[in-house]
């Protein structure tokens, strides 16, 4: 086998859809990887602990989404200890922090600094910044100044802005994203009034973002995690998906980056093989 | 064996977070608390702004004063710290009945090993309950997650006054290498002299220092030294029970003493109070701790444990001295004491089964009962114990 060969055997092993007709490369990987309950399910074998979780994640996916940047202001020497896991190639998406989006009592300012200077170790494996807003982040005139700040002060990073509520879903707002460089996340969620809709719309040509959720309507609102995210897609499912949206998004940039977050009972990372199958076979 | 998911709560300067609770609009001032009726009085608790101007736990209030004029000095209300401890142990309790909380001084550990499958990862855990005791109660804890309970109090302490802090399982060495050696639970200042000595700050500087190296100076401390600065420690979390956990007493001295003989009558006289207050509530307590303060300000805290626990005034007696033996190290004048009772169980009402009592503990028990009926009879003052010479 030569050398050409092997590496695009070994990136397609780790989950990367190659190019083809038109249709740009994907990324696919899962919201999270340290999930102890991935043990019990089969996804990583039986006796992994932590810290052996991310190189056996990195053998199958060639990208993750990091949560645990919401819980906790991002640290770089725990990035720097983290990357070292991971190998080269491997990329990140990192949640900006929970005081920069749903807590916003501290001083944001300086938690923005903070997070500047705790991503740096990252910057040469991020794939993008995600700016998680929550459902009750409405599309008013204080929280549209804020978002701007927000965008302002993160510039020359890779942006991504997920909006929960449903009044940022307009012509103006992708506009100023468009401006601005910044990508808008595609959603697949429940189908419940309020929630920002599944939209193909591409504001940055660089790269599209799209995260899973799951459509677990009850779970949503029960305030559980286990709840909210145990969700299974069917490959059906996910091949209308394909159809409908993945396709226009492929169409529209130069590259995507695809995550699930259905993470209960190792959902998520079955839906990531199921959908990577699903492109390859196309 | 499974790695442990070790939550740490920690409601920075409890006292003063409830009192301003109670009352808003000390918010705006720094607030020292102190009992202002004692003649050399301590300070109990202090806001970070007072802390910002030097004020200590167990400084003289006088003192406190000079460095923070513009303080509010409130007297001390353990029974509404603990009646606010009782309100975040209840928050937390659905989540895990492993539980370890301290005094009435807002920490708790929480074991959350394996509720994955209910309630969601640790983190998701430890800051929905940050946010609910927020919201509901009105306080605002640091959270430190961590696969043991000392380096989640440290990661705790890196984050105070507010914050959290997720110290991954594998990284515990890693993370305190570079932090200074004052962070590490559980080293008297003794010891932290001693390490200044041999010109170790860092707690990485420790970490490199073999088990036999440690041994010499340390003795059997060295153990201890050995795995803290490694990160290590499997100690339990031990479930405190619910409501009142412990039973403490204070006693401020008219004058600094350095008579073990005063020192023990006063523990004496404390623990008939905390052993009748047991058998009130039908409780057994495992543990009694001594926490001394010297005349220069500078504390020390031991225990003696008592397996199974016990409500016997002697038995608790005889560990009140032990612990007292262990902490009066130093050659210095004492000003207080607090005895504290904890890690109380309900009194097993069941005869044991093949352990007999001996005779003495049957007598002792008979004492035990007629001096409840006196007390009851006639007052809590109206008997005490004594001991021949």
């Amino acid at each position: 086998m030569n050398d050409k060969v092997q590496g695009h055997s070994c990136a397609a092993a780790r989950g990367v859809v190659e190019r083809k007709d038109g249709l740009c490369p994907v990324l696919i990987g899962t919201s999270g990887y340290s999930y102890t309950e991935w043990v019990d399910s089969g996804f990583y074998p039986r006796g992994t602990r932590a810290p052996q979780m991310l190189p056996l994640y990195a053998d199958s996916f060639p990208i993750v989404e990091l949560n645990y940047t919401w819980y906790q202001m991002i640290r770089a020497e725990a990035i720097s200890r983290m990357i070292a896991k991971a190998p080269d190639s491997f990329l990140f998406a990192a949640k900006l922090t929970r005081t920069l989006t749903h807590e916003r009592e501290r001083d944001w300012r300086q938690e923005l600094k903070r997070y500047r200077e705790g991503i740096k170790p990252l910057q040469r494996q991020l794939a993008a910044i995600l700016i998680q807003l929550p459902p009750d982040f409405e599309w008013t005139r204080n929280n549209r100044c804020y978002l701007a700040q927000l965008l302002d002060g993160l510039q020359g990073f890779p942006l991504a802005v997920e909006f929960r509520h449903v009044s940022w879903a307009k012509d103006s707002v992708f506009a100023e994203l468009q401006r601005r460089q910044v990508t808008l996340v595609t959603v697949d969620g429940p189908s419940l009034p309020g929630l920002f809709p599944c939209l193909d719309v591409v504001t940055n040509p660089s790269f599209f973002f799209v995260r899973f959720h799951g459509r677990n309507c009850q779970g949503w609102q029960s305030g559980n995690m286990q709840k909210k995210f145990d969700y299974s897609y069917s490959a059906q499912e996910l091949q209308q998906w394909n159809d409908r949206y993945l396709v226009s998004l492929r169409l529209q940039a130069e590259k995507g980056v695809v995550f699930f977050n259905n993470h209960v009972r190792a959902q998520a990372p079955a839906n990531a093989v199921l959908l990577r199958e699903l492109l390859w076979r196309e | 064996m499974e790695d442990r998911s070790i939550i740490h709560l920690n409601v920075t300067d409890f006292a003063v977070a409830v009192e301003r609770l109670q009352d808003t609009s000390l918010q705006r001032h720094p607030v020292i608390v102190a009992p202002q009726q004692a003649a050399r009085a301590l300070v109990y608790d202090m806001s970070e702004e007072a802390y910002g101007d030097g004020v200590r736990k167990g400084m003289r209030l006088d003192q406190a004063r000079r460095y923070c004029r513009r303080a509010r000095i409130l007297t001390p209300r353990p029974r509404l710290y603990r009646r606010a401890m009782g309100a975040l142990v209840a928050k937390v309790l659905p989540y895990t009945p492993l539980l370890e909380q301290g005094e009435e001084d807002g920490h708790l550990f929480m074991d959350v090993t394996g509720t994955h499958r209910l309630f969601g990862p640790a983190p998701d855990i430890a800051w929905r309950l940050r946010r609910q005791v927020l919201k509901e109660l009105g306080l605002d804890p640091v959270w430190s997650l961590a696969s043991n309970k000392l380096v989640s109090k440290v990661a705790s302490r890196m984050v105070r006054p507010l914050g959290e802090y997720i110290v991954g399982v594998g990284e515990e060495a890693e993370f305190l290498a570079p932090l200074p050696l004052s962070l590490l639970p559980g080293l008297s200042a003794q010891e932290l002299g001693l390490l200044r000595d041999f010109n170790l700050d860092r707690i990485g500087q420790l970490a490199q220092l073999k088990r036999e190296q440690l041994a010499v100076p340390f003795q059997g401390r060295g153990e201890y030294l050995y795995a803290a600065s490694r990160g290590q420690d499997r100690t339990p979390v031990i479930p405190g029970g619910t409501g009142g956990s412990q039973l403490s007493r204070e006693h401020h001295f008219e004058g600094d003493t350095a008579d073990p003989g005063e020192l023990q009558g006063v523990l004496t006289a404390l623990i008939q109070v905390i052993g009748r207050q047991l058998r009130q509530e039908g409780k057994v307590g495992q543990r009694i701790g001594v926490r001394l303060t010297y005349s220069d300000g500078r504390g020390a805290v031991r225990q003696a444990t008592q397996a199974g626990g016990t409500d016997n005034d002697f038995l608790l007696r005889q560990l009140a001295l032990t612990a007292l033996s262990r902490a009066w190290q130093r050659r210095v004048r004492i000003r207080s004491c607090i005895l504290v009772c904890d890690r109380l169980l309900p009194r097993s009402r069941q005869q044991t089964l093949f352990v007999l009592r001996s005779a003495r503990e049957l007598q002792q028990e008979k004492v035990m009962t007629a001096m409840d009926a006196v007390y009851a009879r006639f007052g809590s003052g109206s008997i005490r114990l004594g001991t021949a010479c």
